[in-house]
């Protein structure tokens, strides 16, 4: 019994500890906001257990130590230093410092010509909208693109009900309430491959929304921004596009560049070039594709697509090779 | 004075514990030794046909209570019921002008005339019956689950038929199908001399007629792959209808290929018997069918049923408002959902309001069907 519980111990330990190493940690600090944040949580976290450690020898003391130290303890002076200054000074310092923090992300507020982007969080999956200078726009979904070293401005809003966005690596969690649009700002400080997840439980598949988060040097983000603002080249694989938008596909989906317009579900016009499938799910791959489309209700249960079981082996094979094309 | 009583009837007790332990011996005793005769020949004693006649009748009026009628359009529902009854009940029930075959006649308790019976019943309770069947008297249950639209049109029809001559009957029943005129090689043949269950065109558009009912959907011209996929799905009783399933059965895939075919290849009718669709529900209805519904996640209707779509997904252009209201709510409480193709649109049912739903159906009523436009809109046949 106890060697199972010690077993199950070590397990949910391994796993904590899993947590805070790679793409989806706050202690991650990849970028100038989460690395303050992440220093914030060190000096909270050792200056607790320095306090702490010094309360249980004071403790041992008054209980067994020598009576010359016990009396002193109980003088006046002890506890006006001991009870009074010493906490008013410490968490005066800490909330000057936590303000400090909080000013960090203030530059960034001021920062002339950020990267503009805004994120629409969906029952469960992420709507990502790319603001041009020219106040043109480009949707995307389920992956967040930026550039290192410049100054990212993400607007959050929502289709339906509370969700929140959080990528631990980059910035704090921040909720997207439905009638309004929260800001949010941080920068990334070399590229880097992180994930994010929605942080507020949203319904049924609320576990299943995550989204990768790909920091890229500015060049070579402008290169992939030109090639996502571009319409979807026209297929190779005409059979895999005739399936797609007589099937209805379009009815929901946007390929641009084809008659496939519909606005409710997320845009494909590149879906094959980014790295995951169903917010975080799958393996981007052609059988990858086709095991969305034929069993996304088991992979991702209540999902908002209606099931597709309809099509042949072969019929799915194309439209997955299609899709898989998109890039 | 209480203390007598009490132990006058505790010795009462064994005695009425014995005779009922000794009834139950005597029942099983007369079961297994095979006195009783069930025979159908035998008939039942007057009492026991009285006992019967009580418990059915109670049941009946019972169990019927709860239910609501809705309103019925006769002038709809009759052609549908009526050519249902003559497929499916007529060969114990009679008809009106025809004698019944004695092999029924011989059936214990026989069935009744519906031309006397039926005005015994009220509406509920003949709804009842015909969607429940009755126990030991060989009345079959609807065949198509959670189909209760359809048994309102049977209802309908029992409603009617106490007033119906043979003449009436005949042409309710027959529809557009022309079985009373078989020539002697067919009757000889093939045995044909009554209207036969599996003649389409009893409910059904001909080339130059439109479907009975309005709750008939248009058939000819329709997708080939889709009639295809919709008898199969009737045959293997995966798609529920107490109409169209007893009829599918009979079909094998030779059938079925050859039904589809002939149905794809049909040139649509005209005449629309639907009412003039309302027209303030009509631009709702556009604008669902081209553009969905985005606050509520409902895709474009035409992004499936519009042109150079899937041939295996219906075209609804030119069906009747009733007919495709009547999918739409069929599919919203889920009555769809055992076939790939109900699934994926019980998805996209639900979401729909009421009214939506409704404007859609109209909007789909109002068009005319793609054959319509292409041969005939330049001779000004379209209103």
């Amino acid at each position: 019994m106890s060697h199972a519980i010690k077993k199950m111990f070590c397990a949910v330990a391994l796993l904590v500890i899993a947590g805070c190493d790679g793409g989806q940690s706050a202690f991650s600090g990849l970028g100038p906001v989460s690395s303050r944040i992440t220093l914030l949580i060190w000096i909270m976290f050792i200056g607790a257990a320095l306090i702490t450690a010094l309360i249980c020898v004071l403790t041992l003391i008054s209980i067994a130590g020598p009576a010359n130290w016990r009396h002193k303890l109980t003088g006046k002076k002890s506890i006006i230093l001991g009870g009074i200054v010493f906490p008013v000074v410490t968490l005066t310092a800490l909330l000057i410092y936590g303000f400090l923090v909080l000013k960090a992300g203030g530059t960034l507020v001021q920062a002339e010509n950020p990267v503009h982007i805004s994120v629409v969080g969906e029952q469960w999956w992420w709507r990502i909208i790319y603001r041009h200078d020219d106040g043109q726009t480009t949707e995307s979904a389920n992956e967040l693109r930026i550039p290192t070293g410049r100054p990212i401005k993400i607007e959050l809003s929502t289709a339906d009900v509370i969700h929140s966005f959080w990528i631990p690596a980059y910035a704090g969690k921040v909720d997207m309430i439905p009638g309004r649009i929260n800001t949010l700002h941080f920068m990334a400080d070399k590229p880097g491959i992180v994930t994010g997840q929605c942080a507020e439980y949203c319904g049924g598949a609320h576990a299943l929304m995550s989204f990768y988060t790909v920091a890229m040097t500015p060049s070579d983000y402008d290169a992939w921004l030109a090639k996502e603002r571009a319409n979807a080249k026209p297929a190779i694989d005409n059979q895999g596009e005739q399936l797609f938008l007589s099937s209805g596909c379009g009815g929901c989906h946007t390929v641009r560049g084809t008659q496939a317009d519909g606005r409710i579900g997320p845009d494909l016009t590149h879906a094959g070039s980014r790295l995951s499938l169903g917010a975080g799910i799958l393996p981007n791959t052609t059988e990858g594709f086709a095991k969305w489309i034929s069993q996304h209700q088991t992979i991702k249960p209540e999902n908002l697509m209606p099931p597709f079981d309809i099509f042949s082996e072969s019929e799915l094979q194309s439209l997955s090779v299609y899709l898989n094309s998109l890039e | 004075m209480a203390e007598p009583v009490r132990s006058r009837l505790r010795k009462l007790l064994p005695w009425a514990f014995g005779l009922f332990v000794a009834g139950i011996v005597l029942v099983l005793t007369i079961a297994y030794s095979g006195i009783y005769s069930v025979a159908a020949s035998a008939g039942h004693p007057d009492w026991l046909d009285w006992f019967f006649a009580l418990g059915k009748r109670r049941s009946v009026i019972v169990n019927s209570m709860t239910i609501d009628a809705p309103v019925l359009d006769l002038a709809e529902l009759v052609p549908l019921g009526a050519a249902h009854f003559q497929g499916g009940c007529a060969t114990c029930h009679r008809t009106p002008g025809q004698a019944l075959n004695p092999v029924y006649d011989q059936m214990l308790p026989p069935p009744p005339d519906l031309k006397t019976h039926a005005p015994m019943w009220t509406r509920e309770q003949l709804f009842w019956i015909v969607r429940h069947g009755i126990q030991f008297t060989g009345m079959p249950a609807w065949s198509g689950q959670d189909r209760d639209d359809e048994v309102w049109a049977v209802v309908a029809f029992l409603e009617v038929l106490p007033l119906m001559e043979a003449g009436d009957y005949r042409q309710y029943a027959r529809g557009h199908s022309e079985a009373q005129n078989y020539s002697i090689r067919e009757i000889v043949s093939e045995g044909k001399t009554k209207i036969n269950l599996t003649a389409c065109n009893r409910c059904h558009d001909t080339d130059d007629a439109p479907p009975m009912s309005p709750y008939v959907p248009r058939i000819g011209g329709q997708n080939k792959a889709y009639l295809k996929r919709a008898l199969r799905e009737y045959h293997s009783d995966l798609r529920q209808s107490g109409f169209m399933e007893p009829i599918a059965a009979e079909l094998d895939d030779e059938h079925i290929n050859l039904l589809a075919d002939y149905y794809a290849s049909l040139t649509v009718s005209l005449g629309n018997p639907a009412r003039n669709p309302s027209t303030p529900k009509l631009e709702p209805g556009r604008q669902l069918a081209e553009q969905g519904d985005r606050s509520r996640k409902i895709p474009a209707c035409l992004s499936c049923h519009g042109a150079n779509k899937r041939p295996d997904y219906p075209r609804l252009d030119g069906q009747s408002e009733q007919y495709l209201r009547q999918q739409l709510q069929l599919l919203q409480r889920g009555g769809r959902t055992k076939t790939p193709h109900g699934a994926i649109m019980t998805t996209i049912a639900k979401r729909l309001t009421e009214q939506q739903a409704e404007a859609a159906a109209v909007f789909f009523a109002s068009q005319p069907s793609a054959e319509q436009v292409g041969h005939k809109a330049g001779e000004g046949l379209r209103q």
